[in-house]
């Protein structure tokens, strides 16, 4: 987030896209629903009916894929009828000619065609977007979780700088973070391209001061691969081990057939994780991690916040702190990590990560948590980002063009398939499938579909119902509801009984490597 | 009556710990209040309203009720000497009520066992602990009137002792106590009670709100509103000194062994209406929101409610502490408002 999280409290307006934030970020949802009850506007883009379409002044719902048409289309307006922030434009920003000439092919009605939002609610929402003096857009893998992304995400931040709304107190581009800790395994560099604090392995400079740190020569000054790339590498066969950590792919990676064919041909996979997933009963070792609650150390959460964490209760059985284990795996493969406790390694990633420097233990005993950039132990840690400049200087307009999903609906795949996840399961439901509240809550997979179609197929609320895409096919109950549009179909992928991922398309975004979770083409019929 | 100098309750409350494990209000070093077992350096006197209300010593937030090893059945009912110092009178009577409950008609071993080893020592209330507190209206403090062991009434520098139990007599044989006539004692007491007593306004939506459950005259739409904005956390019920409801379930704890557990549940979840056709008689949130609030202020069980004016013991911590402000102040507000 370039923002902070209580600065929700006094935005005007949120531009929520991609997002059921209700349901994934349920103490982010309280203060939109909070502020809108003071006043402040909502405006929300998603396909499906979900719990702030009752609390949204205006909710878009575009034809799954057509984030960019739609973004490019309110930028358009906002050109057009000259709403957007002058002043911010020629001062903080680069690249506007070329943002103009591409934004204005998205007419309303251009748009109205693609998105099917009618040209008047995209008027209409170009407007409060622009008009808002404290505009805060939020997004998650609605935006992100698309072959095209990257393209999504770049059009967020196009819009926000054309108007201005970022850089301030309650503004900016704000994508929640779906994970406790996402964010601080990125921020340490569990990338295939970067150090710690995003220092890009390629740079000399860089390099040299890890090989010194780390008392070693040659450290690899290549980019690495995306969980992506790896699984289609070890289904070539060049990739030949696999060490998995608190990940579940056989669940989580789409294709799971694709994916079960890379896994068993592998020549070694180690995964370290707390309970034996399904990725887990495939591995040649399995390595017992600690869970949250076992052990010591901090959480760095999506709104840059590094807290601490301490051990409420000790690890059963061999279980281990993560740090524990793979310095035990360092040592026993020749290169000793002397590390006594958590708080060590602190100390490193104080010495080597610039925009950690400041967050010490010491200081984290003492407070709830530092925001990074926090360069030196006197800094309080930073708010919002990009305040006055942006970290490259100008902030350059990235203008995208539309591209369809890269499996639109046909003939024979009539329904476009999006999934996502429901409130009370976590992923895979490696933990949460465990814990007997939430199973009763949601004990099984279902499969939302439109009253209209249910009818049209003969489907009734409970009814078993089978899904196929080209990749296979998966069978769950059936949930009848307006909540999802015509011709589409959610499901999640909690359930191993259903798993949605059997079905999904591997196509992913050229440049982050994401798959396509949240668009497929698939059939639906009525089991009898 | 006895009296306790405030630089010598420390002292008292170490020499308790001999034979109890005593709870205090505590400090964390981030500023937190909350209750928890007796430290030199974190306890306080200085705490307000704690975040949570004792219950999670009788009815903790997960319990095992027994284990089965060998196919051997084995009962696991735990209990240990507690004193808990310093609880709000409101908590007192929300103990009170959720005790009633839980042994009125079929004991609750596994709560009765860990209330009867308790002991429990009420700080009275010199005014409201914060802006929600509406202890006065629901006739649960600001001074409680039963149940307690004993109950502290602070007179600036040193406390008021009154004692409500043998046990709790027993606790002040220490010479860190000093006698106080029971004249003078009485004149204090009462002159603390009306000057408490006035600081807390009445919140006269409460009785206005009960009435109009009673007579049914509740618009459907004050629930839709609320049932629109919950987002299912539970919150208001974990933190509700009245709330006991709890889900049971079997875990295996290792190959060939088993424990049967309990654990905090809450109305507001759909699942725990849900019958087993999967029919839910309470299908939406809004009835799910209604059926909680009608429970505190409407059907209450009037045993249970141990002299109080209702379920609710008007702590106000739901009102504190929901996300969305859905609590029984907000929802009285809204119901007396329409």
């Amino acid at each position: 987030m370039t923002n902070s999280i209580t600065e929700f409290d006094d935005a005007d307006m949120f531009l929520v896209i991609g997002s059921n934030t209700t349901a994934q970020h349920p103490m982010i949802g309280m203060r939109i629903i909070n502020a809108k009850e003071r006043g402040a506007k909502l405006l929300l883009i998603d396909p499906r009916e979900i719990q702030l379409a009752g609390f949204a002044d205006l909710h878009l719902r575009q034809n799954i894929g057509t984030d960019v048409a739609v973004l490019n289309g309110l930028m358009n307006i906002i050109i057009e009828e000259d709403l957007y922030d002058k002043e911010f434009v020629e001062k903080r920003t680069e690249g506007f000619d070329q943002l103009k000439s591409i934004i204005g092919r998205y007419t309303p009605r251009v748009v109205e065609q693609i998105s099917g939002i009618s040209a008047h609610d995209l008027e209409t929402a170009a407007r409060m977007y622009s008009t808002a003096d404290k505009a805060m857009i939020v997004y998650c893998m609605g935006i992100t979780q698309h072959t095209t992304g990257t393209d999504n995400v770049k059009s967020c931040a196009n819009l926000a700088m054309l108007t201005g709304h970022i850089g301030r107190p309650s503004t900016g581009v704000n994508p929640l973070r779906g994970q406790n800790n996402v964010q601080g395994a990125c921020d340490m560099g569990a990338l295939p391209n970067v150090f710690s604090g995003y220092q890009a392995v390629t740079d000399p400079a860089n390099k040299k001061k890890f090989e010194e740190a780390w008392g070693v020569q040659g450290l690899d000054d290549k980019v690495g691969l995306t969980i992506t790339d790896m699984i289609t590498a070890a289904r070539k066969g060049e990739v030949k081990a696999l060490y998995v950590m608190g990940e579940n792919p056989m669940m989580s990676d789409p294709d799971t057939t694709h994916v079960e064919q890379a896994i068993s041909n592998l020549e070694f996979l180690v995964v370290q994780d707390i309970f034996l997933s399904e990725t887990a009963m495939k591995a040649d070792v399995v390595l017992p991690a600690a869970s949250f609650a076992e052990k010591d150390g901090t959480f760095s959460n999506t709104e840059r916040r590094v807290q601490l964490l301490k051990k409420a209760v000790p690890p059963p059985g061999l279980a281990k702190a993560d740090w524990e284990i793979i310095s035990e795996v360092s040592r026993l493969s020749g290169y000793p990590m002397n590390y006594r406790s958590s708080a060590d390694i602190m100390k490193e990633i104080n010495a080597l990560t610039p925009s950690y420097a400041g967050i010490t233990y010491a200081r984290l005993e003492k407070c709830h948590g530092l925001q990074w950039p926090c360069p030196n132990e006197e800094h309080p840690g930073t708010a919002f980002l990009h305040k006055d400049r942006f970290s490259k200087g100008l902030g350059t307009f990235l203008p995208c063009d539309f591209k369809p999903l890269a499996e639109v609906p046909d003939a024979e795949y009539d329904f476009v398939l999006t999934t996502g996840r429901i409130y009370y399961h976590y992923h895979t439901g490696t933990m949460t499938r465990r814990i007997s509240i939430l199973e009763r809550e949601a004990p099984e997979p279902f499969v939302e579909i439109n009253p209209d179609d249910a009818k049209r197929l003969g489907i009734r609320s409970n009814d078993m119902v089978e899904l196929t895409s080209r990749r296979g096919s998966i069978k769950a109950k059936a949930e009848v509801t307006p909540r999802v549009p015509r011709k589409v179909v959610f499901s999640t992928f909690h359930f191993h009984e259903a798993p949605v991922n059997l079905i999904t398309n591997s196509a992913f975004d050229p440049i982050s490597k994401i798959p396509e979770y949240k668009g497929c083409a698939v059939n639906v019929r009525r089991c009898v | 009556m006895k009296t306790i100098a405030k630089e010598k309750v420390k002292e008292l409350l170490r020499s308790w710990t001999k034979e109890y494990q005593v709870v205090v209000p505590t400090k964390t070093i981030q500023g937190d209040c909350l209750f928890d077992t007796f430290q030199e350096d974190s306890f306080t006197l200085d705490y307000g309203k704690p975040s949570l209300p004792p219950k999670s010593f009788f009815l903790p937030h997960s319990d095992v009720l027994f284990s089965v090893e060998k196919n051997e059945f084995r009962e696991v009912v735990s209990a240990q000497k507690n004193i808990l110092f310093g609880i709000r009178s409101c908590d007192m009577m929300g103990l009170l009520q959720a005790t009633s409950f839980m042994t009125r008609d079929r004991e609750d071993i596994y709560y009765k066992a860990k209330k009867d080893a308790a002991l429990t020592v009420v700080m009275a209330c010199p005014g409201p602990q914060n802006e929600t507190c509406f202890c006065t209206t629901t006739l649960s403090g600001p001074v409680a009137q039963k149940g307690f062991d004993l109950l502290f009434y602070d007179l600036g520098d040193a406390f008021l002792i009154e004692t409500g139990s043998q046990k709790g007599k027993d606790l002040l044989t220490s010479d860190l106590v000093a006698d106080m006539k029971e004249a003078t004692a009485g004149k204090k007491i009462e002159a603390f009670k009306q000057k408490a007593v006035q600081a807390i306004p009445l919140v006269n939506e409460v009785n206005e709100a009960m009435n109009r459950l009673k007579d049914g005259s509740v618009e459907e739409g004050v629930w839709d509103y609320f049932g629109g904005k919950c987002i299912i956390c539970g919150g208001c019920a974990f933190v509700c000194p009245t709330c006991t409801c709890f889900n049971v379930d079997d875990y295996p704890s290792a190959p060939g062994k088993g424990i049967r557990t309990r654990a905090w549940d809450a109305c507001l979840y759909g699942g725990f209406t849900r019958e087993a056709s999967g029919h839910n008689p309470r299908a939406t949130q809004a009835s799910r929101v209604k059926r909680r609030h009608e429970h505190k202020l409407r059907y209450f069980n009037k045993t249970d409610i141990q002299e109080g004016l209702c379920g609710c013991v008007g702590c106000g911590r739901c009102s504190d502490f929901c996300p969305v402000h859905i609590g029984t102040l907000e929802v009285v507000k809204r119901i007396a408002a329409k």
